[in-house]
């Protein structure tokens, strides 16, 4: 009974459009009504769900991301991915996937990236012939490969929800493989669609071009290295990393790119902390709602019913992803990460899968989520960044789709590409 | 009269964010301080991690009631385009309505979980758990006033509201 | 108040503790007594590992009525309930049998029924033994061994402070990180008790185990006001006595894998030694104790413990 109520008062405010986070909390004050729990509970919940030391990373690594893209790390990058891959067909496509995954490698932040290279190659896609649909399908999906190459916030509020035994370094270390193997599969398919479109060819710009880019990135660049040096090393943990990133990206702007003023500064950190207010208020409104999930135990009846369809790793698996998926088209990441982690965890531990690999496929596949109609925060950002119509893209965006699915169907049945990592070095 | 409440809100939200802001630096500043301190001055101070972990409570209640005004909060709006006009307007009014129960919720119950919790200590900070929690109360509140003005200005003005018009 | 069905309802109970852990199997020997004895109106639900939160979340949602009981270590309470710090005092207790007799005595009643005003009835304790030294360099037999030591503690005040005035160097570290931290040199020791050492395989790195018995900082259940009101007052007796029984059967398990570990660090060369006297230990300890316990209530409750040092009951 009082399970009825937690998941249709969710889903009934959810689909009339109340905010997620005050959906989350309505049906955790209901629940708490049917239970004669009092509700101060409710936001004791709440409150302790947005003050835990691991999740301030996610206000870092948003303000990071977004200081990159403002600071210029974003185009120097793009400058050096430019040298790398500028020449083949269709060039700027490759060009965009590289630069993604270097800013990748930096950003915490699909969105930022999306913002990031939407506003730093759409316009010269367009010069030289490129569609805008094509533009924004290659910055949108690329943006994804950003959430597997660490850091990635959504990484930390995985590792939260997890609760203990995964820890934010492993995570990161195991979603460099995944990430490059999705890199991969863009580059051919934006090559493909490419060809087909008769799309023109770069050219190199020279050896000399090529150097005076690349020694020009490396102060950008070294934010991954102080970040993921740091964790690894031991040096700082995961939060204190992000706020590392924040002060560096700062420093950067301020003395060695010179394109921070103090009005881009505040103007950046206000939109961050929108940001981080949207997306924290999930985190702690599903932690009260999570709270109503443990007592009811809502995770064992649904294994219950999942394992009663089958009780093969690979059929839960399965079940799993597509689950995922479906619930992914219409709801953002972070909070499905919440709300579905101590749902679907304990099932696929049972089924004989890592907590650590769990939390890669998750990012794969609720990042596929970030990309479909009708609720994707980042095809939102690619084509209002590209001026395109959604409607535009998403007519030949499936191509795109096809290489996530194909990683996520890698990345989920040969845990390797995952775990070997952390393994080795974690 | 619903022109001045509608003025009023704006500027209010506008503080919260200014505030949020603040919050945020500090929260960095706080984090630097304490790698710092380990770093540099061989010890890392006591009170960092809670001050911070305290703050963002205030900050994110703070951000998280202009979010109220401002209409920023993720939503599904999947159903607007299924529906007619008529119908978008009322579901709108709706959910302006639970937002505006919620922060009363939070309002109620927050100012209760603050008495229950007023004399429990922080661990090596000077002040207690319900001084922490404040936030929430406050934000509920906040968030409760703005959902009325905009619930309000939707019923009884004309005009259809920046944000509806986006 | 029977129109909510609160009290019909299943007993919703905490532990962080994993399933096989003493505690959590005996609130599941608590659940089942219960059972019985109300012919299945009652019962007890445990979520253990920590799946409602940490001990003090819990702790504070319980003082609110957000969830029905829990075993919490008395440590949490240090921070809400002034009487919780006596317990923790180091060197209080001459052994476990004193702290078992203060536990179940007047002293235990009044520092459980402390709870009261903060929405906490107090049930009973699941003491959890003794913590002592263990070290890598040698044994401890003296506060002169300990000098210059730097020993692992928890993240806590007093025992910070205990440490500091025993002249050793206190790191308070997460208990995940000491292994690593012994086999590096990082610390050169630490303190706790038999089951944690073993199973930590502390004893492969630190061998010198000293029977010092310092601390017996007790686990308790405890239970929202709000739902023990809800109860008549014949089945608060019956829980009251499930409860106890249930402490017998915790103390078995306890004793049994205290013993256990114990054996086992044993047959893999730990070396255990006594301390020479114990009043060198423990002289030390009256600032601390002063600094801690600074009211009336908490002097006299000392008192009252240490006047049960050789009683036998
Ligand atoms: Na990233
Ligand atoms: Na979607």
């Amino acid at each position: 009974m009082e399970l009825a109520i937690l998941i249709g008062v969710l889903l009934i405010l959810m689909a009339l459009g109340v905010p997620v986070a005050f959906a989350l909390l309505g049906s955790a004050i209901a629940t708490f009504i049917a239970l004669d729990f009092p509700l101060q509970v409710v936001f004791h919940r709440m409150a302790a769900g947005m003050s835990l030391f691991t999740l301030m990373a996610i206000p870092f690594f948003i303000f990071a991301g977004d200081l990159m893209y403002r600071a210029g790390i974003a185009d120097r990058l793009v400058r050096v991915a430019d040298a790398c891959f500028g020449r083949s067909r269709g060039g700027l496509g490759q060009v965009t996937v590289g630069a993604s995954m270097m800013f990748g490698a930096v950003s915490g932040s699909a969105i930022a990236s999306a913002s990031a290279m939407g506003s730093a190659l759409g316009p010269l896609m367009k010069e030289q012939g490129y569609d805008g649909d094509y533009a924004v399908n290659v910055t949108s999906t690329a943006a994804i490969v950003g959430l597997l190459i660490p850091p990635s916030h959504n990484m930390i509020v995985y590792a939260a929800s997890a609760g203990k035994g995964v820890s934010v370094g492993d995570l990161f270390l195991a979603g460099i493989v995944p990430g490059v193997l999705t890199g991969i599969l863009l580059m051919v398919v934006a090559w493909l669609v490419a060809v087909k479109r008769g799309y023109p060819k770069g050219k190199f710009p020279g050896w000399e071009q090529f150097t005076r880019a690349f020694v020009w990135a490396i102060p950008g660049l070294m934010t991954a290295i102080i970040i993921m040096g740091g964790i690894l090393s031991g040096m700082f943990t995961p939060t204190e990393s992000s706020a590392i990133a924040v002060i560096y990206t700062i420093a950067i702007g301020l003395f060695v790119y010179r394109s921070l003023d103090l009005k881009t500064f505040l103007e950046c950190a206000q939109q961050s902390v929108r940001v981080t207010a949207m997306i924290m208020m999930i985190v702690a409104a599903a932690s009260a709602f999570g709270y109503a999930v443990a007592i009811l135990e809502a995770p064992t009846h649904l294994a219950n019913m999942i394992t009663s369809l089958t009780s093969h790793p690979i059929g839960v698996l399965l079940i799993v992803n597509l689950l995922l998926l479906i619930l992914g088209t219409f709801m953002d990441m972070s909070p499905l990460i919440v709300i579905t982690t101590p749902i679907f965890l304990p099932l696929v531990m049972a089924a004989g899968v890592d907590p650590t690999h769990f939390g890669i496929i998750m990012m794969i596949n609720l990042g596929i989520g970030l990309v479909t109609p009708p609720v994707g925060a980042v095809l939102f950002v690619g084509s209002a960044v590209g001026k395109v119509p959604i409607e535009k893209t998403i007519k030949t965006i499936w191509p795109f789709y096809l290489a996530l699915v194909i990683a996520l169907l890698f990345i989920t049945f040969v845990p390797a590409l995952s775990m070997t990592l952390p393994n080795m070095l974690g | 009269m619903i022109t001045l409440a509608r003025k009023f809100t704006k500027q209010a939200s506008e503080a919260l964010i200014v505030v949020g802001t603040f919050g945020l630096l500090l929260m960095t500043a706080i984090i630097g301080w304490q790698v710092f301190g380990r770093y540099v001055l061989g010890a890392s101070p006591n009170w960092s991690e809670q001050a911070a972990v305290t703050l963002m409570i205030w900050y994110i209640s703070f951000a998280a009631a202009a979010g109220v005004r401002e209409g920023f909060h993720i939503r599904i709006q999947a159903i607007e385009s299924f529906v007619s006009v008529k119908m978008v307007f009322a579901l709108r009014r709706f959910s302006e309505f639970v937002v505006g129960a919620i922060g009363l919720c939070m309002a109620v119950y927050g100012v209760k979980l603050c008495i229950a919790t007023w004399h429990f200590d922080i661990p090596s900070l000077g002040f207690s758990r319900g001084m922490g929690f404040l936030a929430i109360p406050i934000s509920g509140a906040l968030i409760a006033i703005f959902s009325i003005v905009r619930l309000l200005e939707a019923t009884f003005s004309n005009e259809v509201s920046e944000e509806e018009k986006a | 108040s029977s129109e909510s069905g609160l009290d019909s309802r299943v007993i919703f109970s905490s532990d962080s503790h994993a399933s096989d852990y003493p505690t959590v199997m005996a609130t599941r020997e608590m659940g089942r007594l219960l059972s019985e004895r109300t012919e299945g109106r009652l019962g007890i639900k445990v979520f253990q590992g920590g799946q409602l939160g940490s001990e003090r979340d819990t702790m504070e949602i319980m003082t609110m009525g957000g969830i029905d009981m829990g075993r919490i270590n008395i440590a949490p309470f240090n921070a809400i309930a002034p009487l919780s710090i006596v317990p923790v005092l180091p060197f209080l207790f001459k052994d476990v049998a004193h702290s078992r007799r203060v536990f179940d005595g007047a002293p235990g009643r009044k520092v459980l029924d402390s709870f009261e005003q903060y929405g906490i009835k107090g049930l009973v304790y699941y003491d959890c033994g003794s913590r002592n030294f263990y070290g890598s360099r040698g044994p401890i037999k003296t506060p002169d061994d300990l000098a210059g030591m730097k020993l692992r503690v928890q993240n806590s005040d007093v025992s910070v402070a205990m440490i500091d005035a025993l002249g050793a160097d206190a790191t308070p570290m997460y208990i995940g990180e000491v292994y690593q931290s012994l086999v590096q040199g990082v610390i050169d020791g630490g303190e706790n008790n038999w089951p944690t050492y073993f199973t930590e395989r502390h004893h492969e790195v630190a061998p010198y185990f000293t029977r010092s018995q310092h601390v017996m900082t007790p686990d308790m259940m405890v239970m929202s006001l709000h739902r023990w009101n809800s109860l008549s007052e014949d089945d608060q007796v019956i829980l009251m006595e499930c409860a106890e029984a249930s402490v017998l059967y915790m103390r078995e398990l306890w004793d049994a894998k205290v013993l256990a570990s114990q054996e086992a660090a044993l047959a893999a060369g730990v070396q255990v030694n006594d301390v020479d006297d114990i009043t060198q230990f423990s002289d030390l300890m009256r600032p601390i104790w002063d600094r801690f316990a600074t009211s009336n209530d908490q002097k006299q409750l000392i008192e009252e413990i240490e006047a049960m040092r050789d009683v036998e009951t």
